[in-house]
C-alpha cells in the first residue's frame, strides 16, 4: 500500500462489494451498509466511493440485464479484483498486528 | 403502482451528468426513490432532489466542450468572402448604406465630442466635490431672482462663523488691464482673489511656493502664456520681477501657473491679492448692503450641503440685524454651475444641459435613421439572397449561424463606416470648433477607442438585427421550391420605418425654420436704440481721471468720421449693476426690486439714439443735472407715477428730480422682459466710452481713432469692440443651435432620401415587367409615374401628420424661453410638409420617370 490509499468509507464499500460478491450494485451496497452501520446514508456517497475505488483498480464493473424496474435502467454490478482483495488483506493484517500489540489492561 | 420521481431534478441530472455514469446513477436513484416513496412520498421527493444536487460535483459533471470543434477561422473567412461579394454585386445599395451610416456616425462622433467636452467643463478641479459658489435668491416684486454674487464680507464671515467651512475666499470679476514690463504694453485679463484661491481651485503651479503666492499685497501670479508675452520666457528667473499694471502700480511676481485647460470657465491671465482690493475699496468690501463679489467656499470632508444651506439661509438677515430680509444665501456646486446654471423663480431650471440633451437626442435619431436605411435595403433585397440562405439551411446551417453571418455583415459595414466617419471628423473638426467655440480633438486613448467599438457594435446590431432575424427565419423547403411570397407584415415594418424616418425629417425641418426665424427676429428687432456702428472701449490711463474725461470726449468728437461720443457705465447688453435704493412716495417699505442703474456722461442718450416719451435729456444748459434722473417707461409704470416730470424721488437717500422718461428699450437679452431702469448723470462714475461712427467709412475711422487714442494715451493699446458684436454675444447659444440644427437637419433629410432612393430603385426593378405590360397595353407615362409614387406619397403624408403635433410641441417649448419671440405660424408647418413632399417626389419621381420611359420591349424580352 505504498502509493494506494483507501479512505475509511471507501474501505467499508470495498468490504461490502466483496461480501455481496455477485450481487453488489449501488442500492444493495447502500442498504447493507445502512443495516450494518445503523445510520442513514446517501446514495451519492456510495457512488462517489465506488467510482474512486474503481479508478484505483480495486473493483471492476459490468452492466446487468434490462428490467422493468428502476425506470428501465440497468443495474451496474461491481466485483472485487485481485488487487482489491490484496488491499483488504493487507489492511486486515495491519490492523490485527497493531491490535495485538495492545497491552492487556483491565478497564473494569 | 409506481410513482414517477420528480421531473425537474431528473432533467437537471440528465443535463449535467456524464453519459457513462448517467444510467447507473439514474437507476439507483429511482430505485431508492421508489422504495422510500412507499413510506413517505414527500420525503422521498425531498431526498431525491437532495441526492441529485449532491451529484453536482466535478467527478459526475460531463465535459461540455463539443467533441469536434468547428473551424471558426474558416467560417469567418467564408462569411467575409460572401459579404464582400454581396457588397460588390449590389454596389448602389452598398454605397447608399455606406454614405448614410458614415455621415450618421460622423454626426454622432462630433456630437459625442461636444457633449463629452461640455460634461467635463470644470471637472478637472481636484476638490470639485467640495467646491461651492455662494449664490443668493433675491425676492423682487414680480419674481425671485437668483444672483451669482454676494456681499464683500461673506467669505470672511463664513470662514469665521461656520466650522464646516475649510476655506472661503472672495474674488472680483475678471477684467482687462494693461500690463507692462519696460514700457511694452499688453492687454491681459485677471482678477483679485483671496489668499486661499490656489488651494480651492486646481492650478498647475510651475514656479513659486504655493503658500506664498498671494502673501503680500503687491504680489501677482501670472499664467505661463502671459509670462511668455511679457518676458519671452516662463522660468524661475521671472519670479521676483516687477510688472506694472495700467502704468500705475507695480507688482512683484510670486508665481507662475500653467494656463488653465480649455475646459475651465475661468481662465485668468493673472491673479492679484484681494487685500489690495480691500485697501482700495474698504467700504464696499465691508458692507452687507451691496453685492457684486464672487464668494467661493470649500467645505470640509463629509459635510452635508443641504444641512449647511439650511443653516445659512438667514445669514444675511442675521448679519444686517434683520434689515435685509429678501436675500437667501445658498451654496451651489461649482462644477454644476456650468450645466445647470439657469434659475427660474429661485428654482433650478436646467441651463446648458438642455442643449446637451437635445444634441444627444439628435445624434441618436440621425444614427437610427441611417440604420433604418440598412434594414430596409437588406430586407428589400432579401429575395436576392434567398437561394443562398435556403441552401445553407438545407445542408445544415443552424439559424444562429445565419444570424451571426448577417450580423457580421452589418458589423463590417459599420466598422468601415466608422473609419470613414473618423476621417470625415478629422476634416470637419476645425470648422466644427469654430462654430461651437471649443477646442475639440479626437482623443485616441483607450476609453475613446472602447466607446467607438461600443458604437460600432451597437450600430451593427441595430442595423443588422432585423434583417438577420428576418432572413434566417425562412423555411428552406419553401425557399428552394420558390414558393416564398413576401408577407404583408414585412411590408408593414418597412413602411413603418420609412414613416419614422420622414417624421424625424419633418420635425427637423420645422425646427430649422423656427430657430432661423427666431434668430432673425432677435437680430432685427428694434431695441429702442441703434446698436449699429457703435464702438466701445474702456476708460484707461489718462481718461480714468474725471477731469480729463470731458476734454477727451470733446477731442474724440472732433475725429473725422465720429458722429457722437460719450461715456457710460453699461453697454446695455446684459445686466451690469442694479440697486434697490430708489424710494418714491407710496413705495412698499419691504419692496427690494432692483432698478438697473446706468451712469452716463452728457450726450450719451443722444449718442445711442434713445427716444424720450416725455421730458428732456441731460444737458449742459442745466447746471445741476447731476441731481436729476431719467427713468424708462417700465420704471415709471412700476412706481405708478402719474405726470412724472418734475416729481422728486429719493436715490440712496438723496433727492432726485425726474426730468425725462425714456421709451422702453432692451438692455438685456430678449429672454427677459424690460425691467425698470434709470439713467443718472455722473461722468466720473462711468467706465467705458461709446462712439458712433459714420456708416460707410468704418475702417478708415477706426484707424484714425487708433492713432488719436495712442497719441492721447501713450503706453495703452486701443482695444475696442463693436456694440453689435457684444449684442450678438448674448445669443451665442441660440446661434450655435441655429447653425448646428441646420447642418444636422440637412444630414437627416439627406440620409432619409438616400434610403428612399434605394428603396424606390429596388421596387422599380421588381416591377419592371409590370410597367412594361402596362405600357404595352397603352398606359401613359404620367399614369405610371403617379402609380409608382402613390405608395410613397401616402407614407410621407402620414409622416407629416405625425410630425406636426410633435414639432409644434418641441418648437413651442423652445420659444417659451424667450420673453420676446416670433409666433408659431401655420405657414412654417405647411412649408415643412411641402418641402418634405417635394424632396420625396423629386427622389422618387425622377427614377419613376426613367422607368416609365423605358422601352417596354427591353423589359419584356428578358426571361
Amino acid at each position: 500500500m505504498s502509493n494506494q490509499s483507501l479512505g475509511e468509507f471507501e474501505e467499508l464499500v470495498l468490504l461490502m462489494v466483496a461480501a455481496l460478491h455477485d450481487e453488489a450494485y449501488g442500492v444493495s451496497i447502500l442498504e447493507n451498509l445502512e443495516g450494518k452501520l445503523s445510520k442513514k446514508l446517501n446514495i451519492s456517497a456510495v457512488h462517489v466511493a465506488l467510482k474512486r475505488i474503481e479508478d484505483k483498480g480495486f473493483v471492476k464493473s459490468r452492466f446487468g440485464g434490462i428490467t422493468n424496474d428502476r425506470g428501465g435502467r440497468r443495474k451496474k454490478f461491481y466485483v472485487i479484483t485481485a488487487l482489491g482483495k490484496r488491499m483488504l488483506d493487507d489492511q486486515y493484517a495491519l490492523r490485527t498486528a497493531i491490535y495485538q500489540q495492545i497491552p492487556k489492561i483491565s478497564f473494569s | 403502482m409506481k410513482l414517477p420521481p420528480p421531473q425537474r431534478p431528473l432533467k437537471f441530472l440528465r443535463w449535467f451528468c456524464r453519459e457513462d455514469y448517467l444510467e447507473e446513477v439514474e437507476g439507483d436513484l429511482i430505485e431508492v426513490f421508489e422504495k422510500q416513496a412507499a413510506v413517505s412520498l414527500r420525503q422521498a421527493r425531498r431526498i431525491f432532489t437532495w441526492s441529485v444536487l449532491r451529484y453536482f460535483r466535478p467527478r459526475f459533471i460531463k465535459n461540455f466542450r463539443p467533441l469536434y470543434s468547428t473551424n471558426v477561422m474558416s467560417i469567418l473567412r467564408h462569411n467575409l468572402l460572401i459579404t464582400l461579394r454581396s457588397f460588390s454585386r449590389h454596389k448602389s445599395s452598398f454605397l447608399i448604406n455606406l454614405t448614410g451610416l458614415s455621415t450618421g456616425l460622423a454626426c454622432v462622433l462630433l456630437i459625442y465630442l461636444w457633449v463629452n467636452d461640455e460634461l467635463h467643463v470644470n471637472q478637472f478641479h481636484e476638490n470639485k466635490t467640495r467646491l461651492y459658489k455662494v449664490l443668493e435668491n433675491r425676492v423682487q416684486a414680480d419674481r425671485i431672482w437668483t444672483a451669482e454674487s454676494s456681499s464683500g464680507p461673506t467669505a470672511d464671515a463664513l470662514a469665521a462663523d461656520m466650522p464646516e467651512v475649510e476655506y472661503a475666499i472672495t474674488t472680483t470679476h475678471i477684467d482687462a488691464h494693461t500690463m507692462s514690463v519696460d514700457e511694452r504694453p499688453f492687454k491681459a485679463a485677471g482678477l483679485y482673489a483671496g489668499k486661499d484661491y490656489f488651494k480651492i481651485f486646481t492650478f498647475h503651479l510651475l514656479h513659486g511656493r504655493k503658500s506664498d503666492l498671494l502673501k503680500e499685497k503687491n504680489n501677482i501670479v501670472l499664467s505661463e502664456s502671459l509670462a511668455r508675452k511679457l518676458f519671452n520666457r516662463a522660468d524661475e528667473t521671472v519670479l521676483g520681477k516687477i510688472v506694472e499694471i495700467d502704468h500705475a502700480r507695480q507688482y512683484t511676481i510670486s508665481g507662475i501657473y500653467e494656463d488653465q485647460p480649455h475646459q475651465a470657465t475661468e481662465k485668468p491671465d493673472f491673479v492679484r491679492s484681494f487685500e489690495e482690493f480691500r485697501a482700495d475699496h474698504p467700504d464696499w468690501v465691508s458692507t452687507w448692503f451691496s453685492t457684486g463679489a464672487n464668494t467661493y467656499v470649500m467645505l470640509k470632508e463629509g459635510v452635508d450641503v443641504n444641512a449647511f444651506n439650511a443653516k445659512i439661509a438667514t445669514y444675511v438677515q442675521k448679519k444686517t440685524n434683520g434689515e435685509v430680509k429678501h436675500r437667501t444665501m445658498f451654496l451651489k456646486l461649482y462644477t454644476e454651475k456650468y450645466l445647470y446654471g439657469r434659475y427660474e423663480n429661485g428654482v433650478e431650471a436646467g441651463g446648458r444641459i438642455t442643449y446637451v440633451r437635445l444634441f444627444s437626442a439628435i445624434a441618436i435619431f440621425i444614427l437610427v435613421i441611417a440604420c433604418i436605411n440598412f434594414m430596409n435595403l437588406s430586407t428589400a433585397r432579401a429575395a436576392r439572397r434567398l437561394k443562398e440562405i435556403g441552401i445553407k439551411k438545407a445542408i445544415g446551417a443552424r439559424r444562429n449561424t445565419l444570424v451571426w453571418q448577417h450580423l457580421g455583415e452589418s458589423m463590417l459595414l459599420s466598422l468601415v463606416s466608422m473609419l470613414i466617419a473618423i476621417g470625415l471628423v478629422v476634416l470637419l473638426l476645425p470648422y466644427f470648433n469654430v462654430t461651437t467655440e471649443k477646442q475639440l480633438t479626437l482623443p485616441f486613448n483607450l476609453v475613446f477607442v472602447g466607446r467607438m467599438l461600443g458604437v460600432i457594435v451597437f450600430t451593427g446590431l441595430l442595423a443588422g438585427s432585423y434583417p438577420a432575424l428576418y432572413l434566417s427565419g425562412f423555411n428552406p423547403a419553401a425557399i428552394l421550391k420558390g414558393k416564398l411570397t413576401s408577407a404583408t407584415g414585412e411590408l408593414w415594418v418597412r413602411q413603418g420605418l420609412v414613416v419614422f424616418q420622414f417624421t424625424c425629417s419633418v420635425v427637423f425641418i420645422v425646427a430649422v425654420i423656427v430657430v432661423y426665424r427666431q434668430t432673425q427676429y432677435i437680430q432685427s428687432r428694434s431695441l429702442g436704440y441703434s446698436k449699429n456702428n457703435m464702438i466701445v472701449f474702456e476708460r484707461e490711463g489718462k481718461i480714468v481721471e474725471s477731469e480729463n474725461l470731458e476734454s477727451f470726449l470733446a477731442a474724440l468728437r472732433e475725429v473725422p468720421g465720429i458722429m457722437n461720443a460719450s461715456a457710460t457705465s453699461a453697454t446695455l447688453t446684459g445686466h451690469v449693476s442694479g440697486t434697490s435704493g430708489v424710494a418714491w412716495e407710496g413705495k412698499d417699505p419691504n419692496d427690494r426690486t432692483e432698478f438697473e442703474n446706468v451712469t452716463v456722461a452728457y450726450d450719451m442718450l443722444e449718442t445711442l439714439g434713445f427716444e424720450l416719451s416725455e421730458g428732456r435729456s441731460f444737458s449742459r444748459d442745466f447746471p445741476s443735472d447731476t441731481a436729476r434722473i431719467i427713468f424708462n417707461e417700465a420704471a415709471i409704470a412700476f412706481m405708478g407715477l402719474k405726470d412724472p416730470i418734475g416729481k422728486v424721488i429719493k436715490l440712496w437717500g438723496e433727492d432726485m428730480e425726474i426730468v425725462g422718461v425714456a421709451k422702453n428699450f432692451h438692455f438685456e437679452s430678449l429672454h427677459e422682459n424690460v425691467r425698470p431702469l434709470f439713467f443718472r448723470l455722473s461722468p466720473e462714475n462711468t467706465s467705458r466710452i461709446m462712439a458712433r461712427i459714420e456708416p460707410g467709412q468704418e475702417q478708415a475711422t477706426v484707424q484714425r481713432l487708433q492713432q488719436f487714442y495712442e497719441t492721447y494715451n501713450p503706453g495703452f493699446t486701443f482695444d475696442f469692440r463693436f456694440l453689435d458684436a457684444d449684442y450678438q454675444g448674448q445669443y451665442r447659444a441660440e446661434q450655435r443651435v441655429a447653425v448646428l440644427s441646420r447642418y444636422f437637419a440637412g444630414l437627416a433629410i439627406l440620409i432619409s432620401c438616400l434610403g428612399l432612393f434605394g428603396l424606390t430603385a429596388f421596387t422599380l426593378e421588381r416591377r419592371e415587367k409590370e410597367i412594361g405590360i402596362r405600357k404595352v397595353l397603352g398606359s401613359g407615362e404620367l399614369r405610371i409615374v403617379l402609380l409608382l409614387s402613390r405608395d410613397i406619397t401616402k407614407m410621407v403624408l402620414l409622416a407629416i401628420v405625425l410630425a406636426l403635433p410633435l414639432s409644434y410641441y418641441l418648437t413651442n417649448s423652445w420659444l417659451s424661453s424667450f420673453a420676446f419671440r416670433v409666433d408659431l405660424n401655420a405657414a412654417y408647418f405647411i412649408l415643412s410638409g411641402v418641402v418634405a413632399l417635394a424632396i420625396t417626389w423629386i427622389t422618387v419621381g425622377l427614377q419613376a420617370l426613367r422607368a416609365a420611359r423605358l422601352n417596354p420591349v427591353q423589359a419584356l424580352k428578358r426571361e
